[in-house]
């Protein structure tokens, strides 16, 4: 095992396209991390630069002590999943996971006991002599991990492996994935673009965008203290209630409403408030909001209220993606998560108290995080 | 009803359609099962077949060696087509190369010229070779080849082309992962992973390369002359073997219609690949 480092690593494709533009990152030897953003970021361009793929423009990747900046995919000693798996049509589950051995010129009896034994830890011991075009998704995603996991590499690079897969499948194997990194402890680049991956699978979490690395951190940090707006949209589901208002010396103004937030920062911020850090309660006062319910979505264990924003919201990150239409421009989107038991009709008024140590002010131009 | 008999009559029609294209086959078969004076006389008795024209053919005309001739000369010529192709139609699918949009159009454009173009120009350079050099290409088995290679080996990297093409990029990046040069992943996963192109491609080659007359009367005289010369043989001045020439017409396909039924899947799919995965 070994660590990974990018040092001032740039990608400028032929069509002049910067992929990757001065990225600075260390995954310490054993660690698991999650490269996220959306598409066209630059993640997966940083990953397959990593295996060797794509040749860096300029910087240093280093694999352990050793620059591989000139070194051939083949002598990198790292393992890549592929999003399509990538196995080979033409030869057997034992074949595909023996390949890389094969190469190596290790052993015929050596190859067949670590095959068995990769394929018995992820249960496709009975797949063996199957070809990949007679088996489901699943278990090609699991003859792929496999293929990866039975040369022991350095490190294992991850582009985007459960996409493929459908969401139950997909729930199902990211617990896999997580729990095998802690059985096998091998460093892990991770590529994904959805943020529930990142958040429920990594140690840490790079967020990049447009080829450059936002913030680099646990997922709880990023979650609790995001750098700047596009970090604070794009991680957590629902995305942060993003909204234009004026900071005062008497806290924060979100059009009519208040709230009691302390700041030296005078004149317009961008107030980013968490759709868990806000609780209905039945009386107006300091740092309560009141809202116009839109629509109430039951989830089960709870209910999200998608009410309409005191002032005009700000779109970013992932939710550029995923703007609803249907909502007014200048009042869209304000999402309150709510226990089950309130379940209000559109068009009713519900007030909610804003936990003001939850929220987040973000300078307009700057975009970057308030300190308060 | 009405539809149903529409549909009875569409069917009746494609039955009949497939009987005329396949009557000179069935003809071909049921004249090289009769005697020269039957068929002469047009007097098929198809009950009491005879095989004799199948077993006098070969005295007749050496035509032994045509077959061989034409064994050797179309499975090498196919072969270095498939060869070459695979190699240029890879480079084409995967490679952002000066040029390449030119040998591209290039190589669809050598389709638009008429072959018999060329035979003027070949023929006197393989007149020249003898006469100037030591390269003995006229009338031989390597002569016939390159004509043939060159001449299949542009729809052959069309074919090509497109077959690699449709392979994913990851499988090959995965085996340079796994291990490989960028020649070894060619060679270990991508040439297997294209094998029904490959196929598909030989056998097209075959093909017609099998059929090929113009050139091959042209170019040869004696030692390299292949199957349609020595068809021809069995009608002379003074005499018709007409059920022997049949029966030689019979032998040749044999080969022509194995190789077709046998990759028939394969084919269809190569040559349809250009029009689907543009």
């Amino acid at each position: 095992m070994a660590s990974i480092a990018f040092e001032d690593v740039s990608k400028v494709f032929d069509d002049g396209t910067r992929a990757v533009d001065g990225l600075d990152l260390e995954i310490a030897d054993g660690e698991f991390t999650i490269l996220v953003g959306p598409s066209g970021s630059g993640k997966s361009t940083a990953l397959r630069m990593v295996a060797g793929l794509e040749e860096a423009s300029g910087g240093s990747i280093s694999i352990g002590s050793r620059v591989v900046n000139d070194v051939a995919p083949k002598d990198r000693d790292i393992a890549m999943v592929f999003q399509s798996y990538a196995l080979y049509p033409h030869m057997s589950v034992a074949e595909n996971m023996g390949f890389a051995l094969k190469l190596q010129k290790v052993g015929k009896a050596e190859i067949q006991t670590r095959v068995k034994s990769a394929a018995g830890r992820l249960g496709i011991g009975e797949l063996l002599e199957r070809r990949p075009k007679a088996l489901s998704g699943g278990q090609r995603q699991r003859v792929a991990l496999g293929r990866a996991i039975v040369r022991s590499p350095e490190a294992f690079l991850m582009d985007e492996p459960l996409s493929n897969l459908d969401a139950k499948l997909r729930v199902e194997m990211r617990a896999y994935i997580a729990k095998l990194h802690q059985e096998l402890g091998t460093t892990t680049l991770y590529v994904t673009h959805d943020q529930t991956e990142a958040m429920t699978m990594g140690d840490r979490v790079a967020v990049m965008r447009d080829g450059k690395l936002e913030q680099v951190d646990t997922p709880e940090a990023l979650y609790e203290r995001p750098a700047n707006l596009f970090v604070a949209g794009f991680i957590g589901s629902p995305a942060m209630n993003l909204l234009r208002g004026s900071a005062f010396e008497d806290g924060v103004r979100l059009g009519d409403q208040r709230l009691p937030i302390r700041t030296s920062h005078r004149g317009d911020v961008i107030v980013g408030i968490r759709p868990e850090a806000m609780e209905p309660v039945s009386e107006s006062g300091p740092g309560v909001l009141e809202l116009r319910v839109v629509l109430s979505e039951m989830l089960g264990s709870d209910v999200l209220l998608h009410l309409e924003a005191p002032t005009s919201s700000v779109l970013t990150g992932d939710m550029l993606d995923t703007a609803d239409d249907e909502l007014p421009d200048d009042t869209t989107r304000f999402v309150a998560r709510v226990p089950p038991s309130l379940r209000p009709d559109p068009g009713s008024l519900v007030r909610l108290r804003v936990d003001p140590d939850r929220v987040h002010l973000f300078d307009p131009s700057s975009e970057r995080v308030i300190g308060r | 009803m009405n539809a149903r008999l529409v549909n009875r009559g569409l069917d009746a029609l494609t039955w009949l359609v497939l009987l005329v294209m396949l009557s000179p086959i069935l003809w071909l078969v049921a004249a090289s099962l009769q005697t020269d004076g039957q068929l002469s006389r047009g007097a098929y008795n198809l009950l009491e077949p005879t095989f004799t024209a199948f077993s006098r053919m070969w005295q007749t005309v050496d035509f032994e060696r045509y077959l061989l001739n034409s064994l050797i000369i179309c499975t090498a010529a196919a072969l270095c087509a498939t060869a070459f192709a695979s190699c240029a139609g890879y480079a084409l699918a995967r490679f952002k190369f000066r040029g390449a949009t030119g040998l591209s159009l290039g190589v669809v454009g050598t389709q638009l010229i008429p072959g018999s173009l060329f035979l003027l120009p070949v023929f006197m350079g393989f007149v020249w070779l003898k006469q100037n050099t030591p390269v003995a290409l006229f009338d031989t088995h390597l002569g016939m080849i390159l004509v043939y290679t060159a001449f299949f080996t542009p729809v052959a990297i069309y074919f090509m082309r497109y077959f690699f093409a449709a392979i994913p990029r990851d499988l090959e990046e995965a085996a340079m992962v796994d291990g490989c040069t960028r020649f070894g992943a060619f060679v270990k996963i991508v040439l297997p992973a294209a094998a029904p192109g490959l196929v598909a491609t030989f056998v097209y080659a075959f093909l017609f390369a099998w059929d090929e007359l113009l050139f091959v009367a042209a170019l040869t005289q004696e030692n390299a002359e292949t199957i349609p010369i020595g068809i021809r043989n069995f009608i002379g001045n003074y005499q018709e073997r007409t059920a022997q020439l049949m029966a030689a017409g019979v032998v040749s396909t044999l080969p022509v219609l194995i190789a077709f039924f046998a990759t028939q899947r394969w084919l269809v799919k190569g040559i349809t690949a250009g029009a689907v995965k543009g």
